[in-house]
């Protein structure tokens, strides 16, 4: 315990900050298509492994990482697009547990379609070399990798809040997910919007899972405790709402960050009591309202 | 969600038949449950069928009967698993013995999740339940001590039971097939008995109106709770016989494909009806079983199946039949 | 007024946010009286009617029921204390059959967490569901599932499992909205002869309906209170009268 020096907390703060950013990015997309669509995605973390090997087969076809950046998450949200118009949308008004049992179901097909197209075992992900080494940032030296996550992060967060906030679009999926009935009654073709939402919200996934590819490696079943966590994080920070699910995201980063500086076999296991303590708390977790758990 | 084909309902066609089968569901279920394994050529395969059948009962009692979907009844399996196994290995209890301590754990791990999950409701029950259930995953994993951890809890070998004056030996597959099936046939009678009980009954009423059932005095926490951990209990009985069966608790029981799998044999046969997730683990053991024999990718057959029970039989193929029956 | 009320409310006020739903509403409603509560659409009615049946709570004020705080008391155990309710949207155990609601609501009172002995034993249960079933004119319709009934009859099965509590007060939440004429003429019936035997509070937005059948009416406008007394006191009230002018109900 001598070892723990302010700079040292601060340097694994910052650490759990990379990490919550994969987090937010998956925690986004879910309480996205729970918020506009009341869809529960269980095969959010099959997207987030798509993410992962969407990569590892582009970068085989000679692809670089900038590329894969660029196209996977489209590639990935326009599997979503489709998944969302052929099989999640005979499911709308028949229940909320419907969807959510379907998408459980799907998992298991990508998955397994993933480990016959690319084998069982871990495959290895190179970080790219530009984002090799580490930088200082005042308080010690940084994996720049890490920096560039939380910078896409930051990116993608800013894009995603112009993109709500300034279009006609944006500005529907933010009516629907205060509201779907409004939404409906407007006489709006929801229909396009939620295919846009569910091709945004499986994008995300796909680029979560893609930047966290070189930290981890990519493995057919690496979504199974990411979807864990991302459950935890909506649930803590509210569902449906975004602000909620960045705070969140971030907090259980530094969580799992501190926890394993401390007590690495604890990590895991102390993501999940913040959720007991906050649903003791607080049920409908810090930003959701308490009329959505119905 | 409501259960399709509660079984109080009343259904104004072919009620003598009907009526007949419901008043002995538990007799005639234990008769299934007895005949079925000498008809089938894998003895191995009847005692799972047995096991998750078992399982998938106790699990319908929160989803069918309650309404609420869980997605972390592996712990509370692999909690009765875990805890038969420690006191048999760890303790040198003898094997009944062991098997209570099984129904205990189930339900004392269900006492815990369920006080933190009921405060939840809808799909927040879901995700919370497989959160929890995902922290005693971990727990246990981290817990090599009593768990074994990664490599699982080794050593559940149980060769022979005595019983009085009997002498059972446990190895021979159809004979152990028989021990697990008198515990399903005990646990079969008494969440029947639960069902038509006063409790039954608030139960459903819980499920059908929640504003209503508490306008009439049932306090809807408190009956959930008691619901989640009676199903505990019969999950875990299931988990303790899963250990006794297969003789080790490997960690993979706690993951949360096991609380998926529970779910998707429940709806493959029907939730909501007495039977129907026994029926389903059958049906969904033996497609593994027959799937696994031509590829190894078996669980994208098992998914497929999965999809297109959710899209074409949200009734399951027991639920679908009743309803047949009823018309 | 005698000094015998069954409940009173005192001082309730009632915010969501900055919107101020209720503004220090008091009143008090006599044993053995049928009490309306009636007002313009937005008058608090709604409001008032949760906070009575504790559905929430009042940001200031209480609820006194019998002498007693209801502050801290669960909604649960209102069923027992002799409080029972209906509902704005009809509340019924859809998939159960009419008799089987009715029976299992009568069951509350008795037996909650018996998870062994039959319930089909608890014979005296049918005999009280029977006469409840009687009572609100369902007995011929007692082996259909309740979601398959009118809306009328879903409405009069409420009420009979809010009456399997043995209810001393029942409050009511606009019984008659989205009624055909006849059928509102027969639920009119029914809530006065239930008056004859206990309190009855019965919140409604159609003024005219009410003042035949009330012993007592409350008015509410903007979230206070703006008269309460006899019907004939409230019919001759010049501001009532203003208040309503202009709105088809009060014609």
């Amino acid at each position: 315990m001598a070892g723990l020096t302010p700079d040292l907390l601060a340097m694994q703060v910052f650490a759990g900050l990379a990490l919550g950013a994969v987090y937010v990015l998956m925690a986004l997309g879910m309480s996205l298509l729970f918020g506009m669509l009341t869809v529960v995605n269980f095969a959010h973390g099959a997207f987030y492994m798509l993410g992962a090997y969407g990569a590892v087969a582009l970068l085989g076809y000679g692809g670089n990482f900038w590329v894969c950046l660029f196209f996977i998450p489209l590639a990935v949200g326009l599997v979503g697009m489709a998944v969302e118009r052929v099989l999640i949308r005979p499911l709308y008004g028949r229940g909320i547990d419907y969807p959510l049992l379907l998408t459980f179901g799907l998992a298991y097909v990508i998955v397994e379609l993933v480990r016959i197209g690319f084998g069982t075992e871990d495959l290895p992900f190179d970080t790219p070399a530009a984002l090799t080494g580490a930088v200082n940032i005042g308080i010690g030296y940084f994996p720049l990798y890490r920096l560039f996550v939380i910078a896409v992060t930051g990116v993608v967060l800013v894009g995603l809040w112009l993109f709500l906030e300034r279009t006609s679009y944006g500005l529907i999926i933010r009516a629907g997910a205060r509201d779907p009935q409004i939404v409906r009654i407007l006489g709006i073709d929801v229909g396009r919007v939620w295919l846009v939402v569910f091709g945004i919200g499986t994008g995300l996934a796909a680029l979560a899972g893609l930047l966290a590819a070189p930290l981890q490696g990519a493995s057919p079943d690496m979504g199974d405790s990411i979807l864990a966590i991302a459950f935890v994080v909506t649930v803590v920070g509210g569902m449906g709402s975004l602000l909620g699910a960045v705070l969140a995201g971030l907090l259980v980063g530094v969580v799992v960050s501190l926890t394993s500086l401390v007590a690495p076999e604890a990590a895991q296991v102390a993501v999940f009591v913040l959720m007991a303590v906050v649903l003791l708390v607080r049920p409908q977790g810090f930003f959701g309202r308490a009329g959505l758990m119905s | 969600m409501d259960g399709a084909g509660s079984t109080v309902a009343v259904h104004a066609a072919r009620p003598d038949l009907l009526a007949f089968a419901t008043r002995h569901r538990a007799t005639l279920a234990a008769v299934a449950v007895l005949v079925f394994p000498a008809l089938l050529p894998f003895k191995a395969v009847a005692a799972d069928v047995l096991v998750y059948g078992l399982f998938a009962l106790g699990f319908n009692l929160v989803y069918g009967y309650l309404g609420l979907l869980s997605f972390g009844h592996a712990a509370l399996f692999g909690g009765g698993a875990y805890a038969c196994g420690i006191v048999f290995t760890r303790f040198g209890v003898p094997w009944w013995a062991a098997v209570g301590a099984g129904v205990a754990g189930g339900a004392v791990i269900a006492a815990v999740i369920g006080a933190l999950a009921i405060r939840t409701r809808g799909i927040y029950f879901a995700m919370v339940t497989l959160a929890l259930a995902q922290c005693v995953y971990y727990a246990a994993y981290e817990a090599e001590g009593w768990t074994g951890g990664e490599n699982g809890l080794r050593g559940v070998d149980v060769s022979a039971i005595t019983l009085g004056p009997w002498h059972v030996d446990f190895v021979n597959p159809l004979t152990r097939v028989y021990v697990i099936a008198a515990f399903v046939v005990v646990a079969l009678f008494a969440v029947s008995r639960v069902l038509a009980s006063p409790f039954g009954a608030a139960m459903e009423a819980v499920r059908e109106n929640e504003a209503r059932a508490r306008a009439c005095g049932f306090d809807v926490r408190a009956t959930r709770w008691l619901a989640f951990v009676l199903s505990g209990a019969v999950c875990g009985l299931a988990g303790a016989l899963h250990a006794l069966t297969i003789g080790i608790v490997p960690v993979e029981t706690l993951t949360y494909t096991t609380s998926g799998l529970v779910v998707m044999m429940t709806l493959l046969g029907g939730m909501g009806t007495y039977f129907g997730p026994f029926i389903g683990a059958a049906v969904f053991l033996l497609l593994e079983n027959l799937v696994s024999l031509w590829t190894v990718h078996w669980q994208l057959v098992v998914g497929l199946a999965f999809i297109a029970c959710v899209l074409f039989f949200p009734r399951g193929v027991w639920g679908t039949l009743l309803a047949g029956l009823r018309r | 007024m005698t000094g015998d009320a069954i409940l009173r409310a005192e001082g309730i006020t009632c915010r969501f946010g900055r919107f101020t739903a209720l503004r220090d509403v008091s009143a008090s409603f006599p044993r053995g009286a049928l009490t309306a509560v009636i007002g313009p659409n937005g008058a608090g009615k709604s409001t008032f009617f949760n906070i009575l049946s504790g559905s929430i709570p009042p940001t200031e004020g209480r609820v006194v029921y019998e002498g007693r705080d209801l502050a801290r008391t669960p909604q649960h155990r209102y069923a027992r204390l002799g409080i029972a309710k209906s509902f704005q949207i009809t509340t019924v155990f859809p998939s159960l059959s009419v008799a089987e609601c009715v029976r299992v609501a009568c069951q509350a009172l008795v037996s909650r967490y018996d998870i062994w002995r039959p319930r089909a034993r608890l014979t005296a249960l049918d005999d009280e569901a029977a006469a409840l079933l009687d009572t609100v004119g369902l007995w011929d319709k007692r082996a259909r599932p309740a979601g398959l009934l009118a809306h009328g009859e879903q409405r009069a099965l409420e009420i009979a499992m809010a009456l399997a509590a043995r209810p001393r007060l029942l409050l009511l939440d606009e019984p008659t909205a989205g009624m055909s004429p006849e059928e509102t003429r027969a639920m009119m019936q029914l809530i006065l002869r239930l008056a004859r035997e206990r309190t009855v509070v019965l919140v409604e937005h159609k003024m005219k309906l009410v003042m035949g059948i009330s012993d007592r009416v409350l008015v509410l406008h903007h979230g206070e209170v703006l008269a309460e007394g006899t019907p004939a006191d409230i019919r001759g009230d010049a501001t009532v009268r203003r208040v309503y002018l202009g709105q088809r109900d009060a014609a």
